[in-house]
């Protein structure tokens, strides 16, 4: 195992596209420093993994996080290599553009606070928590999540203010919390072909589900169905709305309300 | 390194702390800063590390190694081929840079210095109070940028620290943990030395422990002992039992206690106990079976008119002896490819089965306390000798003398 630091000062940049990759072990984003543009902290299997660091400063692209040495992808063969981590940090004030491959790795993302113009995060077998613990800054076009088999926990997600949510999961259990602080109406696509999903929408949303199942258990309480189509009472007027496309197979879809 | 030039370079390095503006030390601030010298200076003071005189390297030939630092997107990479430039002694040392110099030992640019080019310093730390146009690279040093000092490019610190004290770097910063020096193969008889230095130790401490135990716990030792000689099996048997159960034991404990509420307090107590019990009647028990195995052996020695003094000490170092042979014959041989690892996996089964039958025994005689476990069979009073040739304690009826007298 080795460790390798490395930042960069802001420096008066307009947009940073990230590309991060990793593939077992600990990875963790969080907001940065005013001023200092990036930061990773990678402890990473020398034996089997290079550590990647490319930034072009022109056009704002960066990759962070490890790759094979072998060049042929992540692989993970030992038990070593779960002891990797790596820690990103990226400076909340500029627009961030972010995607994340994560392996098979345990991930905790906190995005809240950051500038988040689009989010990517792809994942094997990963356990991965998306947190926006506060609003983020500007405007978000999209945010989606393709995970393998995997748990995914994604809270916070009016506090996100992304336009569009995306999510395809093969086998798992994804839990989506639309709680935090609603800025614009937000559209959702869901896609699991087996395992668990959980909508937890504050009261008084008004929500739309859009449904295609398969097999495929639906607990929910307060909708008025018409056809594939469940609505809650008050739709049409509510001050913040929610619209879910669920394609589901082979699973159990449960809606909590919070308060 | 000659000693005269490791104390010119440690005071000039001496001399050269006070010039450095404490109080613009970064996060840590002064004490930080202190702290960070501290931690540089001490391996250099204790010969840990030897100081390397500061000097230009020269280019390589043709056929050197030439590195390219404009590009620090691979800085393993970068680490190796310096590493595979370092000459032994270090002014040996033959490195082109592309687009740069190399420096070996600490470098300083001058707060007036203007550097146009990169900058690989080998062996030492560079410390920049001018400008550098290009990046810096270290191996095996710090890259330190003082009050007034510019970076325009990047920084790279392989096996040392980026310190910022003051100045600024335009490009990325990063440090490189070095990578692990290999560890060479130890010859065969440094290997055997090694390993019989390790079972020596290991025995005299067997030894000390076990003449410990001798002087002050003589009877349990030996009703253990006792045990293990007459009551083989079942001890082997309650061994594998307790080794089994002494984790859900443990848990049992813990969570008992816990339930009891009050008892939770005596948690940590209890599970050092428990700890310290399992440990003794595992050493315990182990010592006891080398006692046992030396009373044999002894007794096999007289038998065959070797005029030994049979005493517990004898025993104890006997029988360790014996074990350490089981051990011996890997120390020899366990060099040799697959018969080394079977003859290890031998000595480990051996000896788990010898502490398996010890800790058995432990537990059947609580100890040392339950005697009758030692399986005797005559009760003590028997013991002695005088039964041999004094009319027995235990009494023969006595015939009763017939009467003078048949009709009285």
């Amino acid at each position: 195992m080795r460790t390798i630091a490395t930042s960069r000062p802001s420096a008066g940049e307009r947009m940073l596209q990230v590309t991060a990759e990793f593939g077992a072990g600990e990875f963790v984003i969080k907001p940065g420093r005013a001023g200092e543009l990036y930061r990773m902290v990678l402890r990473y299997d020398a034996e089997r993994n290079v550590p990647v660091h490319q930034y072009d400063a022109r056009s704002g692209i960066l990759r962070l996080g490890v790759e094979s040495s072998g060049g042929a992808g992540i692989k993970v063969t030992t038990k070593a290599q779960m002891s990797q981590r790596a820690e990103l940090f990226f400076a909340p004030e500029i627009p961030l553009a972010l995607s994340a491959n994560l392996g098979a790795s345990d991930a905790t993302l906190e995005l809240g606070g950051l500038t988040l113009r689009s989010l990517s995060v792809g994942g094997g077998a990963s356990r991965t928590t998306v947190n926006f613990s506060k609003p983020t800054r500007g405007e978000c076009t999209s945010a989606s999540f393709m995970i393998g088999a995997a748990e995914l926990e994604v809270r916070g997600l009016a506090n996100a203010g992304c336009r569009e949510l995306r999510v395809e999961g093969g086998v798992g259990r994804v839990m989506l919390s639309f709680d935090g602080t609603w800025r614009q109406d937000t559209k959702a696509q869901v896609s699991l072909a087996m395992g668990g999903l959980t909508l937890r929408i504050p009261k008084g949303t008004g929500v739309q589900l859009v449904t295609s199942r398969f097999l495929a258990a639906f607990e929910a309480e307060g909708f008025t169905r018409e056809g594939d189509t469940m609505t809650t009472p008050g739709f049409a007027t509510a001050t913040q709305k929610l619209v879910v496309e669920l394609k589901a197979s082979v699973t159990g879809v449960k809606v909590e309300w919070t308060p | 390194m000659r000693a005269g030039n490791r104390l010119r370079t440690l005071l000039t390095t001496a001399l050269l702390l006070p010039t450095v503006p404490l109080h613009a030390a970064g996060p840590g601030g002064a004490l930080g800063e202190l702290s960070f010298r501290a931690r540089t200076l001490l391996p250099t003071l204790l010969l840990l590390d030897p100081v390397v005189t500061p000097q230009a390297v020269a280019p390589s030939d043709q056929e050197g190694v030439v590195v390219n630092p404009a590009n620090l997107e691979h800085p393993a990479q970068l680490e190796r081929e310096l590493r595979a430039a370092l000459r032994d002694p270090l002014s040996e040392t033959r490195l082109t840079v592309t687009g740069g110099t190399a420096r070996l030992g600490s470098y300083s640019v001058g707060s007036a210095e203007q550097i146009t080019g990169h900058i690989v310093v080998l062996k030492g730390n560079a410390e920049i109070h001018g400008r550098v146009d290009g990046n810096v690279v270290t191996l095996d040093g710090n890259v330190i940028l003082h009050p007034g000092g510019m970076v325009t490019g990047d920084v790279l610190a392989i096996g040392g620290r980026v310190r910022q004290i003051g100045g600024n770097i335009a490009g990325s910063q990063m440090e490189l943990e070095a990578a692990p020096t290999p560890h060479a193969e130890l010859s065969v008889p440094v290997l055997v030395a090694r390993r019989g230095a390790g079972l020596l130790g290991i025995g005299l401490t067997l030894l000390i422990l076990g003449f410990g135990l001798v002087t002050f716990g003589r009877p349990n030792l030996e009703i253990v002992s006792d045990t293990v000689s007459h009551s083989f099996g079942r001890a082997f048997l309650a061994g594998l039992l307790g080794q089994v159960l002494i984790l859900p034991t443990f848990g049992m404990m813990v969570v008992g206690l816990v339930l009891t509420i009050a008892g939770t307090v005596l948690v940590p107590f209890a599970a050092a106990v428990f700890i310290l019990l399992a440990i003794i009647a595992l050493i315990g028990g182990l010592l006891a079976v080398a006692h046992a195995m030396g009373e044999t052996i002894t007794r096999r020695r007289m038998a065959h008119g070797l005029r030994v003094s049979p005493n517990a000490y004898r025993y104890v170092m006997t029988g360790l002896g014996s074990l350490a042979t089981i051990w011996l014959a890997w120390v020899a041989f366990g060099w040799v490819p697959l018969a080394g690892s079977l003859i290890f996996a031998g000595a480990m089964l051996l000896t788990w089965g010898i502490a398996t039958v010890g800790f058995g025994a432990s537990l059947l005689s609580r100890g040392g306390v339950r005697e009758h476990f030692a399986g005797r069979i005559l009760p003590p009073e028997m013991m002695t000798d005088e039964y041999l040739w004094a009319t027995p304690q235990l009494g023969v009826p006595a015939v009763k003398r017939p009467p003078k007298d048949p009709t009285a």
